[in-house]
This record gives C-alpha cells, sequence and structure tokens, in this order.
C-alpha cells in the first residue's frame, strides 16, 4: 500500500512508457458510488447462499446485538467498498491519441493498457440501470486480443461517452482531427475533472434507421422457444405427479428449472427490448435493452461471419435469429447480447441484416439465393449440396447440407427442423479444415470446415462427396487469398480516400459500392439500401 | 477398423501439388513413454492386487490395462506416421488421424501468432511441438514432433511470412 498516491494532483511518478501521452482524463467523479455497492450485493449474495442451508437458525440468530452487529458489519463492507471505488476512481485515467487509447488503472497492481485504435472491433457504449438514472454511460472498446482485452471506460457523463465515441470511431477509421493542431492545450497532470479536453469535438457521424423490433413480437417470439415449451412440459409433468401421488413436496424440484426458464425469458426479453439497428459511415449501430441499455457500433468491414437461423416454433410465423461473429465479442456471456443482429427477424428484415453486413453477395439474384439458403433443400439456388448417400449418416437433414460460393461470400446451409444459414465474406477467412470420420469415409463424403473467430458462428458443411469438398477447400483457399489482397484497409475511410467525414453515405466492405437494386429489402422496413443513399 | 487404411494415401487428404513432410518418429517413443508413465503404475498396483487377494476374476483388470497397452503401441505408430505437414507458397497444411482424419489449411496471412513448446519428456526424445494460432479459436493446427532445429526454422518461416502478408484479422 505505499504506493497509494498521497497527492493527487501530481501526475504518476511511476516510469511509464507512454510519459509522452498528454490529455489524461478522468472517469466521472460519481463513478465509485455505482461501482461501490456492487462490493455489498456480493457480499450480500455469499452471506445468503452460506445461509441459504440453514436459513430458519439464521433468522433465529438475529435477534438483539446479533442483528446489531450484522448491520455493523454491512455498513463497514459498504464502507469498504465505496473506500476502494474511490481511490481505484483516483488512479484511474485514460487518454486518447491519434493511435490509440491509453488506460491506466490499478491500486496495488498498476495496470497501463494501450489499445491500437486502427485495431478497433467495435465500440460500445453501456448504461446500466443506476448510470442511466444519473445521466452515465460506460464505453467500451473491443480490440480483439482475446477476453479481458476490451478497454473499459467507466462512467462517463453520456454526452461525453458519445461524443468520445465519435471521436475514437473517426480516428480509427482514418480520419484526421479537425483543426488537428489543437492538441496541446492540457497542462500535463492537471485533471479538469469530468470536463474533458478535447481539443475539436469530432461530428457524430449521421445514421439511418433500418429497423426496429416491435415489443410483442419479441415477447411472443421468446415465449414460443423450445426452453418454454420443456418448461412447461416439466411443469405439467410435476402437478401430475404430485395430484397422483398427493405429495406437493416432489414440486420443489422444479424451483431449480423454472428459476432457470424464468431467467432465459427475461434475459431475452431484457436484451431484446427496443432493439433498433441503424447504418451509419461508422458501420452498423446496434441500440438494445431494457434495463441496461447498450449501443453498439460495429465498424465496416469488422463482422467476421453471420448466421441466420429458424427453430421449429418460429417456422409458422416465419422469424429468424441473426447472429454475427465479431473478433472480441463472442467471449462467455457476451456471446448471447453482444453478437445478436436481430433477435426476431421476419424474412425480409433477415435480409435486411444480411445487407447491412454484406452489401454486395456478390450474385446476380441475392434474393434467390437468400431464400434457397434460408428453405431449399438440394441443388435449389445453385448450391451443391451432400450426394444421396448421406442419408445413412444423417437422414432427416442430409438434403439440407449445402454450400454456395458467390464472387463475395461462401453461404453455407444445414438443418431441416432447426434451420440454419451461415455466410461468410471471402476476405474473412481465418483457416479452413477437411474432416472425416471412418463411415464417412466407407462412404466417400467428408466436412468442409471453415474457422471464424469466437462467436456464434461456426460455419461448416457435413457430408460432402470427399472430392467436391477437397476441392472447395483448395478453390477457397485461393479464393479467401485473392479476396484478403483486395480487402479494406483496417482504417476504413482510407478505402475511399476521404480526408473528413463529410459524406452520410454507409460505405461498406467494398470500395465500389455496388448499386443492386433486387437486394433491397422489403419495403416494410424504413428503405435502407444502396440505391436509396445516392439520391 | 481394418488395415486398408495406410495412412495418407487418398485423394481428399492429399492435394496433389503438395510434399508432405512427415514429423520425427522419435514422437512415437515420446507418446509410448508418456503411456507407460501412466499404465505402468497402474497396471503394476492391479497385478499386485489380484496376487494379494488371489481372486481369479481380478485378474481381468491387468488384462484389460494390457490390452489398452498392446492397442496403444499398435495405434501410436500410425497417429505418428499420419501426421504431416506441408509448406505451400500461401498456407500451411497440417494433417492428422486415421479414423478421424482432419487436414487444416491455414494460411501465412492469418497468423497472429506461433508457439513452440517441448516439456520435459519431449525434450529427452528432442523434439517439440509447433502451434500454429489464427484470430479463431477452432483453428487446431499444431504439429507435434517437430525436431528442435526445424521447429524453430519454421517458427521464424511463419513469422516472417505472416509479416509478408500483412498479417491481420
Amino acid at each position: 500500500m505505499t504506493s497509494t498516491p498521497s497527492t493527487p494532483n501530481a501526475p504518476d511518478v511511476d516510469t511509464t512508457s507512454d510519459d509522452d501521452v498528454t490529455g489524461w482524463r478522468r472517469m466521472h467523479p460519481i463513478t465509485p458510488a455505482l461501482k461501490g455497492w456492487k462490493v455489498l450485493v456480493a457480499v450480500l449474495a455469499i452471506g445468503w447462499f452460506q445461509a441459504g442451508e440453514n436459513i430458519e437458525q439464521a433468522i433465529d440468530l438475529l435477534h438483539g446485538p446479533a442483528f446489531l452487529a450484522l448491520i455493523g458489519g454491512f455498513l463497514l463492507i459498504g464502507l469498504i467498498g465505496f473506500g476502494y471505488s474511490a481511490v481505484a476512481w483516483r488512479v484511474t485515467r485514460f487518454a486518447v491519441t491519434d493511435e490509440a487509447v491509453h488506460l491506466r488503472t490499478g491500486i496495488l497492481f498498476r495496470q497501463q493498457r494501450q489499445a491500437r485504435l486502427d485495431r478497433l472491433q467495435a465500440v460500445d457504449v453501456v448504461q446500466p440501470l443506476l448510470a442511466r438514472l444519473v445521466g452515465l454511460a460506460e464505453l467500451k472498446l473491443e480490440v480483439a486480443g482475446g477476453s479481458g482485452s476490451a478497454v473499459s471506460l467507466a462512467f462517463l457523463r453520456e454526452a461525453d461517452a458519445e461524443a468520445l465515441r465519435a471521436e475514437l470511431l473517426a480516428l480509427s477509421a482514418g480520419l484526421q482531427r479537425p483543426g488537428a493542431a489543437a492538441v496541446q492545450t492540457p497542462v500535463d497532470g492537471a485533471e479538469p475533472d469530468g470536463a474533458p479536453v478535447t481539443p475539436v469535438p469530432f461530428e457524430v457521424a449521421p445514421e439511418r434507421e433500418v429497423y426496429d423490433l416491435p415489443m410483442g413480437r419479441l415477447v411472443s417470439a421468446t415465449l414460443r422457444s423450445g426452453a418454454v415449451l420443456v418448461l412447461l412440459l416439466v411443469i405439467a409433468g410435476a402437478i401430475t405427479l404430485a395430484i397422483v401421488s398427493r405429495d406437493i413436496s416432489g414440486a420443489f424440484v422444479l424451483v431449480a428449472p423454472l428459476f432457470a426458464g424464468v431467467t432465459f425469458v427475461w434475459s431475452r426479453i431484457n436484451q431484446g427490448a427496443n432493439f433498433r439497428a441503424a447504418i451509419s459511415p461508422d458501420g452498423i449501430r446496434l441500440r438494445h435493452g431494457l434495463t441496461e441499455s447498450r449501443a453498439q457500433t460495429v465498424p465496416p468491414g469488422r463482422v467476421q461471419a453471420i448466421r441466420v437461423r429458424q427453430g421449429p416454433l418460429w417456422r409458422g410465423p416465419d422469424w429468424w435469429r441473426v447472429e454475427i461473429n465479431v473478433a472480441g465479442y463472442g467471449q462467455g456471456d457476451q456471446q448471447q447480447r453482444d453478437t445478436v443482429l436481430h433477435p426476431v427477424a421476419t424474412r425480409g428484415e433477415a435480409m435486411t441484416a444480411l445487407w447491412l453486413v454484406l452489401p454486395d453477395l456478390g450474385v446476380q439474384d441475392p434474393t434467390a439465393l437468400v431464400e434457397a439458403a434460408l428453405t431449399g433443400m438440394d441443388e435449389v439456388g445453385g448450391f451443391t449440396s451432400a450426394p444421396r448417400r448421406a442419408r445413412w449418416v444423417d437422414p432427416v437433414g442430409w438434403r439440407r447440407h449445402g454450400v454456395r460460393v458467390t464472387e463475395r461470400a461462401l453461404v453455407t446451409r444445414s438443418g431441416r427442423i432447426w434451420r440454419s444459414v451461415d455466410v461468410v465474406p471471402h476476405e474473412r477467412t481465418q483457416s479452413l479444415g477437411l474432416e472425416q470420420g471412418p463411415i464417412q469415409r466407407r462412404l466417400g463424403l467428408a466436412s468442409f470446415v471453415l474457422h471464424s473467430t469466437p462467436g456464434p458462428v461456426s460455419p461448416r458443411v457435413n457430408h460432402l462427396d470427399a472430392g467436391v469438398a477437397a476441392a472447395l477447400l483448395d478453390e477457397q483457399a485461393e479464393r479467401a487469398r485473392t479476396a484478403r489482397a483486395t480487402a479494406t484497409p483496417e482504417q476504413w475511410m482510407r478505402a475511399v480516400g476521404a480526408p473528413t467525414p463529410t459524406e452520410p453515405e454507409p460505405e461498406p466492405t467494398s470500395a465500389a459500392p455496388t448499386a443492386n437494386p433486387e437486394w433491397a429489402p422489403e419495403p416494410t422496413s424504413a428503405a435502407p439500401p444502396a440505391t436509396g443513399a445516392d439520391a | 477398423m481394418t488395415s486398408d487404411a495406410v495412412p495418407g494415401t487418398r485423394e481428399p487428404f492429399d492435394p496433389t501439388d503438395v510434399t508432405w513432410t512427415p514429423v520425427s518418429s522419435r514422437l512415437i517413443g515420446a507418446r509410448l513413454t508418456v503411456t507407460a508413465i501412466v499404465l505402468g503404475p497402474a497396471l503394476a498396483l492391479l497385478v499386485l492386487l489380484a496376487v494379494l487377494v488371489g481372486a481369479t476374476w481380478l485378474w481381468v483388470f491387468p488384462a484389460v490395462v494390457v490390452l489398452l497397452v498392446v492397442w496403444i503401441l499398435w495405434l501410436v505408430p500410425r497417429q505418428v506416421r499420419a501426421l504431416a505437414y506441408a509448406e505451400r507458397a500461401d498456407d500451411l497444411l497440417v494433417r492428422r488421424g486415421i479414423m478421424f482424419r482432419s487436414l487444416v489449411v491455414v494460411p501465412y496471412g492469418r497468423m497472429q501468432y506461433v508457439d513452440v513448446n517441448a516439456g520435459p519428456i519431449a525434450r529427452k526424445f528432442q523434439i517439440a511441438s509447433v502451434q500454429l494460432h489464427t484470430a479463431s479459436s477452432a483453428t487446431s493446427a499444431s504439429i507435434e514432433g517437430l525436431p528442435p532445429h526445424e521447429a524453430a526454422r519454421l517458427r521464424d518461416r511463419m513469422a516472417s511470412r505472416g509479416e509478408a502478408r500483412l498479417a491481420g484479422l
């Protein structure tokens, strides 16, 4: 504890590699209040689980002085929590330069983190309920360095967070600062608390809303999921059991699955509520969340793969769930939350979502291709499908296994009951694989696997003819290579040679946005597509 | 599991314009040593138990272990012989497996980092393993049983190739 900074106004004395970085800023001073209560909650939860076994004894104990001691203990723990958060806040600082975001944290173990802006994968503005009430927000930067590599700036004033997001996105797009010379303003180490020293703010990129999700559809779609069905069956079974055996105690077994089911439904609804997607020169904007609201921005070319899927219960209303792989997202519970491009899409919206990521699928008639991919079988829509002998290894779904290669992407389709379509742009291919088990070898079949970054999408085509699969592997390696050579640079605005963000036109993956009228999604959604933008 | 599966003779896992480099056969020794370390004490213990108790049926357990050992003795050399890699102009191919075969193509331009590992047993047998990592955790491209100098050469080559091919995401 010797190194606890006793002089808050002095710049850190320790030797740092980023000494030349100026303009260190602090988080908002309310931050410790928002973070400190978590310690209390954690302690309460632990206490609850400890006492959970013999809750009655615990309550008996809680009379008189013991109760006071308990209250005192909680107060103490709360104070420690807030105190810790306050000290942590004091040593936490961040700075933004043209190349990177620098973050210093840690009380005992100092940590300095630099996130290179040209490797920025996504920027999220997150507002947990409490922060939302006081108008603060957390800014999260994903830089694709594996789990825990995200840089979290919590908490900032909402307007500051949005301005900072615009700044980061513009810088990582390779744009120049407006009035680039005015950066020397901050005196080294001086803290203008809460008042950031942004020289000239970047303009927030204009955006156009593409689709939103009505609450009614979200709720009914969530209730139509398999988990709810299983839950209902379990409840029905338990009730009959209780009636037959005239003993209610068996019903307590249900508490755990019931809890899990309710949690699932709640989290789906909570995360998908108010879901809106928009497109801007910065990339795709996703906003969602009921209690905790998130605004995600995924810059162009950062989506590694897309999956459109549908379970049997969603077949009637023709709903689809659209998920994406983004490097940096997709670890742990993030995978459920951040990787959704559309929680419940109609077919038209699913196509729009696909268009958001891949404006040019590289075929004459993209709508027909997507239709064939979503519901088609066998060779429909130019797909290469599994041969008839594959029915020995997959009697139900063999006719759905298929792959179609377009100029820009690889489209795979699978599943007869749980339908699923994966799309991977050629330049986003990481590595490729071929797999064959003993039965497959007898039948002359092989599975083609495409490795993408961690996330919900893991494209593979099972049971192709072995020769076809091997040829596909070879060709795809070649295609991925050529696509990579012509791919957009990581600083995506460099591709269009734009010095300033003047044009409001979404500038997607390719330098030549081929206006493709048929690829316009159905007119019900807010008319986003490529042709409209030129007007 | 008949013997028609001579490793790497069938077309899909054997592209034409590729010369495969097999890994060192010292890997057989290393893997068998690991087996001996794990199964040897277990076998001894089971035999001891059977002798001490004296019941005939207890000999079933050591017999099972012996069968397992025989199977491993038969399997490991074939597995090792099936393990091979090939460097092409723009990507690296890794092939493995007899029953469950797999072939992985890793473009140099997608390489994020390269690991070279050598445990105590591997060092005794003078081999090392090279593992290639892309941004995908699904890429399972590790080459075990390389002579150390070859591992180092491969590592450097991967690094330089990756740089030349502008590794990115």
